[in-house]
């Protein structure tokens, strides 16, 4: 037994104790954050994504306090009125305020956005561990089936599936994340194998701890960073990937608004009411501009050896 | 006494790190003499290897501060890179720790080790391939004219470090630097190339500078030791009277720390207390300070110069040079 | 003592039998290769080694890069699984245990490894690793539990008010001590220390082999000690086995193996081995082993020695030679062997 009494007895000669230095203990995470937050332009874009999410998140009260109109609020007496006035950025044919319609739009955007990245990376997180952790057999078929995933070409698997499904925003968010969790399986399985390798899995091995605390302890905190790099990129992507289907009218259908569906319509007025495509446009362009910028600076934080 | 042909005076060589200035190598002076082996020995991090590049001039990023190195009259901290690449390879050749890595892997052997020939000699591809042939024969690597053609990743370790040396002696250079030749390889195999050193070191007649962490290599390879710690250096001599009555606490400790194949008795080790100093922020006085167990107040206030002590030794240390004899349990 | 995994073969274990038992053990990695990955071959990187290691007892094994001397002491912990032979610890035979005995098991050993940065996870604090162990076997819990932590850094020289850094604040030689302490967590009888030192700085290694010589005669531990330095294996060792491909080529303990060894391997390694004394080295006659060591995927027949050895005749490649005892716990295993 080494208990307290072993230890009194233990004259230890010349060993001095040793200690770090003083600095505070400094986690990765905390350097990661620091490295983060030095990051200016980074940080400048991941508070403006940040705003997008509270202003989606309390799109309801804007509508209420701010514009006073509903989305679904048809004026015809109101129809194409340009920006200014009672309608801060104008209305469209049906004379739906168009902020009103955005602010909502974000929160179908960016939440199909999230959902999709939520479970793109789950499924795909747990997958890629499960594979690379414990290879052999399984491995084998995970992977091809992550192979024959990425193999089906996306975009007429989300033309088919819009015609099976009609799309709400949790079913789109479904069949996007359908064929985004396979990169994200890949990607974890590559670092599962790499960090596999290192001694301190072993080493842990080697004091008698179990499957899912070497995979919940060890691996997961060890390929997180690539994970939340993954994702932060990944956001701007599924965004251009969702506007694009509702633009095509694949996506999110009228009259719920999404930024890309409010482009569907504009397209035809577009000579005449240029902020019906303006808007929305420059949201889509802010937003997954934003999130790279934001995604690089995370990419930088979290893994320096890049710079 | 001869002429020496490589002089290092006062070289101080820095780094410039997010933490501040790393002096690396912090006013080292030593000289070499013609067909000498010259020991460097020290812990890791402690200069050895950027002292050896700052000669060559390789010590990017690295900036040499001040100091001189004069080779036949010439210092070549103020050389042209267009003579610097004449000395290199030419007349100072040098060899490193890790013989995985410093060999192309895309070219043939023959072709690379032929290289320096081609270089400095300006000789065609067959000459210089014939000659590199015959030097690979003499490095000891058995039916050399049909390895020549083989690639790098077919040799084992111990052949790539013969091929380095090889490389480095086909223009039969004054001077050889090995940086750590051996510590990537086994022992039977470091037996070898150690052998093979001292035998290019009769032959040929090259000054040798061999940089390693292993005393027992100095003491069977060199005729004259430098001791380095934290970037300077703290004790040169003689390698039989250095390792007969070093001078210096640090030398005198870490002789007695190493367990030795011929201990007759099963004696504890006596380890150096303490860790080996972070070189941004070194201690005052003497670096060796804090872990020396000969201390006198003076020595975390001065800095000790390198000084004559006794008949043939140099040591930075005020209290051996105030004729104190190193001794303890 | 953790209750035994296992139930001893035939009467009781007592501390005078070996702790562990190694007889013909073989493990074997499978070589692929092509688009279909198909076994091709296997690397025998042990291959039939027989050891004893008695309880309380250090045993060095050398050998050089290659040889099988991590893969042997992986297995005998049960870190990998043995292709043939068996391994007795404590009298009961451990080769193919599986799930909750083998977890059992693992209370009773531990390994220090080689790499003082790769086997700290560098995501966890000094805490969490130390007390891994004793959470993996809720051997304490809370306040109890934090006092063990502080404990083991005390033993092993650490600063315990440094439970929350994180392994890249130490240095190396402060990095090996963590690992010792997260192998003593478990309270173990036997551990497996695989080069625990070569890592290190010169002025290091010293205070690391002290530490570990502490502990030994403290907590009655058992060493396999692996290292390819043999000053630092004869200094620390009782016994020194040989290993040269997968195989052991002598046993016999330290000063009788430098003093006089048998076999020509072991008698080149330590001719190799340079001694830090000037004036013994000038006069030393080296017997400089040549080429290098053969492929442990095609070993040679019959005594796998006999491609670089000095001494080897026709019969060596017939038949391979067996671990002979000279006395004394002296043991090799070659036909012509030195005197
Ligand atoms: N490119 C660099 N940037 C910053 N510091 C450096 C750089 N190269 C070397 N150093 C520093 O210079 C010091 C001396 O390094 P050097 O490589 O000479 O050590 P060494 O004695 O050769 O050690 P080793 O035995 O590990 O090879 C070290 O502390 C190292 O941190
Ligand atoms: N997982 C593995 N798969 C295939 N081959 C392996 C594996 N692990 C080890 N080997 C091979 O087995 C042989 C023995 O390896 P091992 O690591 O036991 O050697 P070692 O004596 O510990 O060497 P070192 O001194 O370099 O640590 C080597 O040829 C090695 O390449
Ligand atoms: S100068 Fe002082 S501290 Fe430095 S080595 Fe000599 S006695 Fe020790
Ligand atoms: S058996 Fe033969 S080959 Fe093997 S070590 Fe003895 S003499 Fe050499
Ligand atoms: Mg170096
Ligand atoms: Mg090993």
């Amino acid at each position: 037994m080494i208990g307290p009494s072993r230890v009194a007895e233990l004259d230890m000669p010349g060993a001095a104790i040793e200690g770090a230095s003083t600095r505070p203990a400094q986690s990765y995470w905390n350097e990661s954050w620091e490295r983060l937050r030095a990051n200016r332009i980074g940080m400048a874009a991941g508070i403006l994504i940040l705003i997008f999410a509270l202003i989606a998140i309390l799109a309801p009260v804007f509508s209420a306090v701010l514009t006073h109109f509903q989305p679904q609020t048809i004026d015809l007496s109101q129809t194409f009125s340009p920006p200014g006035g009672k309608h801060l950025l104008g209305t469209d044919e049906l004379g739906r305020d168009t902020l009103t319609r955005l602010i909502w739009g974000a929160r179908v955007t960016l939440g199909v956005a999230l959902l999709t990245v939520a479970v793109s990376l789950t499924v795909g997180t747990a997958v890629g561990m499960m594979a690379g952790y414990y290879g052999g057999w399984l491995d084998d078929l995970l992977m091809r089936l992550v192979d024959t995933v990425l193999a089906i070409p996306a975009i007429f698997l989300f033309i088919l599936m819009s015609i099976l499904f009609r799309p709400t925003p949790v079913s789109l968010a479904l069949i996007i994340a359908s064929v985004g969790w396979g990169q994200v399986a890949r990607l974890v399985r590559g670092e599962v194998l790499s960090v596999k390798q290192r001694d301190f899995i072993l080493a842990t091995r080697s004091i008698g701890a179990r499957h899912l605390r070497l995979m919940l302890r060890h691996l997961l905190p060890n390929v997180l960073p690539v994970l939340i790099v993954a994702a932060s990129l990944g956001v701007g992507q599924i965004i251009l990937i969702e506007a694009a289907l509702d633009f095509l009218g694949l996506g999110i259908q009228p009259p719920t608004p999404s930024w890309g569906n409010q482009l569907t319509n504009a397209e035809s007025y577009f000579f005449h009411s240029i902020w019906l495509v303006n808007f929305p446009g420059l949201l889509i362009f802010v937003t997954v501009l934003a999130s790279n910028v934001f995604g690089n600076a995370i990419r930088d934080a979290f893994d320096p050896r890049l710079k | 006494m001869t002429q020496p042909l490589l002089e290092v005076q006062d070289l101080h060589t820095v780094f410039s790190t997010k933490e501040g200035w790393v002096k690396a190598v912090d006013g080292v002076s030593f000289e070499l003499h013609p067909g000498e082996t010259l020991g460097i020995v020290g812990e890791s991090g402690c200069g050895k290897s950027v002292t050896a590049l700052s000669i060559m001039r390789l010590q990017r990023p690295g900036l040499i501060k001040s100091g001189r190195v004069m080779f036949k009259g010439e210092d070549l901290t103020k050389a042209t890179e267009a003579e610097m690449r004449e000395v290199r390879g030419r007349e100072i050749a040098m060899i490193f720790q890790d013989p995985m890595t410093s060999l192309n892997p895309v070219f043939r052997t023959g072709w690379q080790v032929a290289e320096p020939l081609r270089l400095h000699h300006g000789w065609n591809a067959k000459k210089s391939l014939t000659s590199a042939i015959n030097m690979l024969g003499k490095v000891g690597i058995p039916s050399a004219v049909d390895r020549a053609e083989d690639y790098p990743h077919q040799f084992s370790g111990g052949m790539r470090q013969r091929v380095m040396i090889a490389m480095g002696l086909t223009t039969t250079p004054e001077v050889l630097i090995a940086d750590e030749p051996t510590t990537a390889l086994d022992v039977t195999i470091q037996a070898q190339i150690l052998d093979l050193l001292r035998h290019v070191n009769q032959e040929f007649g090259t000054a040798t500078i061999l940089i390693t962490h292993n005393l027992g290599v100095v003491a069977g390879m060199c005729k004259r030791i430098i001791v380095m710690y934290a970037g300077r250096i703290v004790e040169a001599g003689p390698t039989t009277d250095v390792f007969a009555h070093p001078k210096h606490p640090y030398t005198w400790a870490l002789l007695r720390s190493i367990p030795r194949l011929d201990a007759e008795r099963h004696e504890p080790l006596k380890p150096i207390d303490g860790l080996p100093p972070n070189l941004v922020d070194l201690p005052s006085g003497c670096a060796f300070h804090p872990r020396c167990a000969f201390k006198i107040e003076k020595c975390s206030r001065d800095v000790p110069a390198l000084q004559r002590v006794g008949d043939t030794q140099l040591s930075a240390c005020w209290v051996t040079q105030a004729g104190t004899e190193l001794k303890g349990a | 003592m953790p209750e035994s995994a296992v139930k001893p073969l035939s009467r009781a274990w007592t501390t005078a039998d070996p702790l562990l038992e190694v007889s013909d053990l073989k493990v074997w990695f499978s070589v692929s290769s092509g688009v279909l990955q198909r076994v091709v071959g296997h690397v025998h990187a042990v291959d039939g080694v027989d050891l004893e290691i008695k309880t309380g007892e250090t045993v060095g094994l050398v050998g050089e890069s290659g040889c099988g001397k991590s893969t042997l002491g992986r297995a005998v912990i049960r870190l990998l699984e043995p292709t043939g032979g068996k391994i007795l610890f404590k009298g009961s035979d451990i080769s193919h245990l599986r799930g909750e005995r083998l977890r059992a098991l693992r209370r009773d050993m531990a390994m220090i490894f080689q790499d003082p940065y790769a086997s700290l996870d560098p995501r966890q604090t000094v805490g969490d690793i130390v007390g891994e162990p004793i959470d993996v076997h809720h051997l304490a819990k809370g306040k109890e539990r934090q006092d063990r932590i502080q404990e083991l850094l005390r033993v092993v020289g650490l600063n315990p008010r440094f439970v929350d850094r994180y392994p890249h604040e130490f240095s190396g030689g402060q990095r090996q001590r963590i690992g010792i302490a997260r192998a003593l967590a478990v309270e173990p009888s036997f551990i497996v220390c695989d080069e625990p030192i070569s890592a290190l700085d010169v002025s290091i290694q010293a205070q690391i082999i002290n530490l570990l010589e502490r502990l030994q005669s403290k907590f009655n531990l058992t060493y396999l000690f692996i290292a390819h330095d043999l000053s630092v294996v004869k200094h620390i060792s009782n016994r020194i086995a040989v290993m040269y491909l997968g195989k052991i080529m002598e046993v016999a303990g330290g000063s009788q193996l430098y003093r006089r060894p048998r076999h020509p391997y072991t008698a080149s390694l330590l001719s190799a081995i340079p001694i830090p004394d000037p004036v013994i080295e000038l006069r030393r006659e080296r017997t400089i082993l040549q080429g290098d060591v053969a492929s442990p995927i095609n070993p040679p027949s019959g005594c796998r020695f006999r491609t670089r050895c000095p001494r080897a005749q026709e019969h060596c490649a017939e038949e391979v030679p067996p671990l002979e005892s000279y006395g004394d716990e002296h043991r090799a295993a070659c036909f012509y062997p030195l005197d």
